[in-house]
């Protein structure tokens, strides 16, 4: 493809070639949660998990409350930018680089998040060289690899146009730029290499996505433990992780929108379709979640409904009670309508599914654990600053690679936005026209 | 605009060599561990379930991702250019 440049284009790589003060500022602010992030961890290394509130029976706490939801977060890159492209939603061509930078970055903090907990990180070597498949955990283990492997390889091959553009049109980062674009000229060779590769990775990580989440529930439903001995639990998952996955691109898509100026680009009626996907996941997420409440409370299993009336009415009920409304009576109620103010609704239904996700990790590691079947004693769990550090360090850490990636590559796939332009129009009508009755598909 | 100093084109690919050996590394390191951790289950007599099925489904799909990276790099950087002259 041709470097046929839209002056609008200049605002793509505006970021990447100029650096303002908010940028600073941001890294700044930044490294102010990191830098508690790594106080606490020092703090946890030196000392042991003694300075956490972790302690029997509630072994997992914020660490594996924090691991499920970065994981889930991870869904937002692949399941929204792998369906829509293979559905040829035309609308996702601004959006799906943002997804995807948001699943490679989040699964690394997910990932680390099992070695804070570990205490020992240097035990991570048992189970590279000791570990056994019996356990759920390795089956975890498996599935992340391989679904960090397909997220970086589906993040990557959009990108190599783009990365040639930079290249061309950028003084600097030269060596970078053209190592990474694989001499890249646009023929169309290349272009049909290119669109056949992404075609294959865009179906296979669909199913590895689902495989992760699946596996990550099997961590718990594998147990006999109440509350978490389930068989909807890896769908149940799945949706929560789509769910907060769709919030979470949604709330970066804001902030850089406003930051970088992305008006032209990200336009209010691709919140409005995000908003659509996210008001059908909330009313999935209830159903999954009255769906698994039902069954345990209609078994009345005694050491099942002891965590239930802990969620409920017992020490978890704010916790529990506040996740409803974050993540089901508050989204309802922005996203039911959204012909006015359509950013700002489904910016705040957003921010609540986040919050309301995370507390629904958080409802279903702890309040287990406190209660176990086993006759072990009972306890509640309070973190320390310890925790609170560590979690502020990782989302700050996050936030950060997602701040330096927008400094090196376009947020905005600029190639799909000229083929969008160049090639889309005609299609859709093509492709409208063949689902009509009386096309000449139709025919046959 | 200035474009920069130009880059070398044989050090250009023969980053890109490093870049693609990097990826195959990745890719082949984690097979390796997990042929190893079948291997495990195997000396100490684990009993053969589903578990282990995971794991050898999970071998072929890595080796899917080398291939379609190979695919990409043979594609695009190696017959890119020649294919169009």
């Amino acid at each position: 493809m041709a470097d046929a440049g839209d002056p609008h284009e200049e605002i793509l790589l505006a970021p990447i070639e100029r650096t303002g003060p908010g940028f600073y500022w941001a890294v700044a602010l930044l490294g102010v949660l990191i830098a508690w992030g790594a106080v606490a961890y020092w703090a946890q290394f030196t000392s042991g998990l003694g300075v956490t509130g972790l302690h029997q029976p509630v072994g997992w706490g914020f660490y594996v409350t924090n691991f499920v939801f970065f994981i889930g977060i991870s869904h937002a890159g692949t399941l929204i930018s792998a369906i829509l492209r293979l559905s040829k939603a035309e609308w996702r061509r601004p959006i799906t680089r943002m997804a995807e930078v948001i699943t490679c970055m989040v699964i690394f903090i997910g990932a680390g998040q099992i070695l804070v907990d570990l205490g020992r990180p240097d035990r991570i070597m048992n189970v590279i060289r000791h570990g056994r498949y019996q356990s759920p955990l390795l089956w975890d283990a498996t599935s992340i690899s391989a679904y960090l492997t397909a997220s970086l390889t589906y993040l990557y091959l959009p990108m190599i146009p783009d990365i040639a553009i930079l290249r061309d049109r950028l003084g600097k980062r030269k060596l970078l730029y053209s190592v990474l674009a694989l001499g890249w000229t646009g023929t169309e060779h290349q272009q049909r290499v290119l669109n056949r590769a992404i075609a294959v990775m865009a179906v296979l990580v669909i199913p590895i996505a689902v495989s992760v989440h699946s596996v990550v529930s099997f961590v718990f439903s594998m147990t006999l433990q109440p509350s978490w001995h389930s068989t909807i639990f890896g769908p149940y998952f799945v949706v929560g992780a789509i769910f907060s996955g769709i919030a979470g691109l949604i709330v970066t898509m804001i902030i850089f929108r406003r930051a970088y100026r992305l008006h032209y680009y990200l336009k209010p009626i691709h919140f409005r379709y995000l908003g659509q996907l996210l008001l059908i996941m909330a009313l999935l997420w209830f159903y999954f979640t009255f769906a698994e409440y039902l069954t345990g409370y209609y078994g009345a299993e005694p050491e099942e409904l002891k965590v239930f009336w802990a969620k409920f009415s017992g020490p978890f009920w704010p916790f529990f009670w506040t996740m409803v409304l974050c993540n089901f009576a508050i989204p309802l109620l922005c996203l039911v309508n959204l012909k006015r103010h359509t950013v700002g609704k489904v910016l705040v239904a957003s921010l609540s599914v986040l919050l309301g996700m995370w507390l629904e990790r958080f409802i279903i590691v702890v309040p287990t654990l406190s209660l176990p079947r086993l006759p072990f004693p009972e306890g509640i769990y309070w973190p320390t600053w310890v925790e609170w550090g560590e979690t502020a360090g990782s989302f700050g850490l996050f936030a950060l690679f997602y701040l330096l990636f927008t400094k090196f590559f376009p947020i905005v796939s600029i190639w799909e936005i000229r083929e969008g332009r160049e090639m889309a129009l005609r299609e859709v009508e093509e492709r409208i026209a063949s689902y009509l009755p009386g096309g000449a598909e139709g025919e046959s | 605009m200035d474009h920069g100093p130009e880059v070398s084109d044989r050090l250009v690919k023969a980053l890109q060599w490093v870049w693609l050996g990097g990826a195959f590394v990745l890719v082949g390191g984690i097979i390796l561990w997990i042929v190893h951790l079948i291997l495990t289950a195997w000396t100490l007599g684990d009993v053969p379930s589903a578990s282990i099925g995971i794991s050898i489904v999970a071998i072929p799909i890595f080796l899917v991702f080398m291939g379609v990276v190979f695919y990409v790099f043979w594609g695009v950087a190696l017959r890119g250019d020649r294919r169009e002259r």
